[in-house]
């Protein structure tokens, strides 16, 4: 079975892929109040994922979730680096730094700044 | 249909076992065998129970009848068919697990008088009833059931993956049985005191201040997106000749797990929802209960039934998954339980029509999703685009809200996301991680006043 990485768009994030191939693939979701793009991933990769992290998991929509930002930002550089979503290998050649930057997640993730 | 009202305390009467004035209190614990609480931990350490919480839940009354630790008698009859000897259904053991040696070296008999400690300071009495040894293994199996003896929801075998199989599979093998008697109650800390309404003033404030006539549960242990908003809204349509008067959130608060969502963030992202208008406070309230949830579906879903009936709710909603984590029940357990019984767990019919069984009035209720056609959020028993349907997905939310992005409000409400935000900033971090759970577990949730015992 495949699985699914959601990368969450935000304004930043949408100009970064805007005019490049990607930009046809954004999916809208929830009326249109969110932008996102969607990476598939085959039962093997997402099973190492889920090996590296020992949080990940897969939704009931088949998504992993539980990942830590710094895969998710990782997935997102490669997207945009490759112009590409076929970029999961890319990803999981990352996975040992990818896993360094995660421990410190643990720790501090600083608060959005919001009133 | 007749109007409702509300429904009697489980077991006909609500236990209060509280003494708060001191002389009375004193004299009470004086010349007792003092005996220090201890939390449940997994081999390597990590707390996943402390019993003070089912010591607080049992002596204000939402777990009543239940007055203390489980007999031989009661144990034995919860597990075989979720019965107390007097009858009365009741889910899961409520036991004061301790060490032969502890026993041994406080020198407990049957008949003595116990002083419980927590956090250094006298918190309980109790008077033993009986002392008797369990093999926590078998009690962890029988509590949850298996595939063999309950094949009517029981899909896989309980392991050591299961967070509520483990809380009694590492329990002492010794059970100190008794009632228990809160002689110094404790304080609780903000913002936890703000949510604190034990059954008895529960059923005042659900009575004389928001006169609710029917009220239905919302069980909780999440922070709230627009898909659980949903559930409460539409669930709450049921009632008797109109929709039900008012809306009980009532969060289990207890041993956590990292990733969850803190405790402060989930009662203040709840407070949320009726602070800001989504559903008005005069017909929506947020209450907890102290419990070190056991993931036991349809078992739990009983526990709560107890639980809001105590309080003075009318109804219950039940969803998929209810209290469930992994694959070892059907998805459905719950609502089978509530709909047709599970003769294996001693439910020929479901739990409110068997005798001394619960008058709690389950809503079982499928999904809500958003369904960009009907352009809402929509109830997928309703909605017939079910191939264009958006899931809400709390692990989806908690990716967002680690990135930094504030979820749309279609999706999660501003101002719950702000409260998400409020303790992320207090925690250095949006959800359960290492430190809050040390923190958790060497404080709990209350403080203790110092309190000297006369000796005897
Ligand atoms: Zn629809």
């Amino acid at each position: 079975m495949v699985h699914y990485i959601g990368v969450i768009l935000d304004e930043s994030r949408y100009e970064q892929i805007k005019g490049t191939p990607i930009e046809e693939k954004v999916q809208s979701i929830f009326g249109g109040t969110l932008k996102m793009l969607v990476v598939e991933v085959p039962e093997d990769k997402s099973e190492q994922i889920l090996k590296a992290f020992d949080r990940a998991r897969i939704d009931s929509r088949g998504f992993i979730e539980d990942v830590p930002v710094a895969f998710r930002r990782a997935v997102f550089e490669e997207i945009v680096k490759n112009k590409s979503l076929d970029i999961i290998d890319k990803v999981l050649e990352r996975l040992p730094e990818i896993q360094e930057l995660a421990k410190k997640e643990d720790e501090y993730i600083p608060p959005p700044e919001i009133e | 249909m007749a109007k409702l009202n509300i429904p009697p305390p489980h077991g006909g009467e609500l236990v209060y076992r509280v003494i708060g004035k001191k002389d009375y209190a004193e004299s009470m614990a004086a010349g007792a065998i003092e005996f220090d609480l201890k939390p449940t931990t997994l081999p390597d350490g990590t707390p996943i129970r402390h019993v003070y919480r089912e010591i607080m839940s049992v002596c204000y009354g939402f777990f009543s009848p239940v007055e203390g630790s489980m007999t031989s008698t009661d144990l034995e009859g919860v597990l075989k068919e979720r019965r107390l000897e007097s009858g009365w259904v009741f889910p899961y053991p409520i036991l004061l697990d301790a060490s032969e040696e502890d026993i041994k070296a406080a020198d407990i008999k049957e008949g003595d008088r116990l002083l419980l400690k927590l956090k250094g300071e006298p918190f309980a009495v109790m008077d033993v009833e009986e002392i008797y040894k369990i093999n926590p293994e078998e009690v962890a199996v029988r509590t949850f059931g298996t595939p063999e003896d309950n094949p009517e929801v029981v899909r896989e075998p309980f392991n050591e993956k299961h967070p509520g199989y483990m809380i009694y599979k590492m329990m002492n093998d010794h059970v100190i049985a008794g009632k228990w008697t809160i002689v110094n109650p404790p304080k609780f800390r903000e913002p936890y005191d703000r949510f604190w309404l034990p059954p008895a003033e529960c059923r005042t404030v659900i009575k004389y201040v928001k006169k609710w006539r029917t009220c239905i549960a919302h069980q909780t242990r999440n922070v709230p997106h627009t898909g659980h908003e949903a559930l409460m809204k539409n669930a709450a349509y049921t009632g008797d000749i109109e929709p039900c008067h008012g809306i009980l959130v009532n969060a289990i608060i207890g041993a956590k797990r990292r990733g969850d969502y803190p405790n402060e963030a989930i009662l203040e992202g709840h407070e949320a929802v009726n602070k800001y208008g989504y559903i008005k406070p005069s017909r929506h309230m947020v209450t907890f209960t102290l419990w070190d949830m056991r993931y036991g579906n349809p078992i739990e879903s009983l526990l709560h039934g107890v639980i809001r009936q105590n309080m003075g709710c009318t109804h219950h909603m039940f969803g998929r998954d209810h209290a469930a984590v992994g694959e070892y029940y059907d998805k459905y357990a719950t609502q089978i339980l509530w709909s047709e019984g599970i003769p294996s767990f001693g439910f020929e019919a479901p739990p409110n029509e068997v005798e001394k069984g619960l008058k709690i009035i389950p809503q079982n209720m499928a999904e809500f999703w958003y369904c960009p056609v009907c352009g809402e959020i929509a109830y997928s028993e309703s909605c017939g685009h079910v191939d264009k349907k958006q899931k809400f997905s709390g692990s989806f939310l908690r990716g967002m809200v680690a990135e930094g992005v504030m979820p749309p409000k279609v999706v999660m409400r501003p101002e719950v996301y702000k409260a998400i935000v409020k303790w992320w900033k207090v925690f250095n971090y949006p959800f359960v991680n290492k430190k809050y759970l040390e923190n958790l577990n060497a404080n709990l949730e209350v403080d203790l006043a110092p309190m000297e015992i006369p000796k005897a």
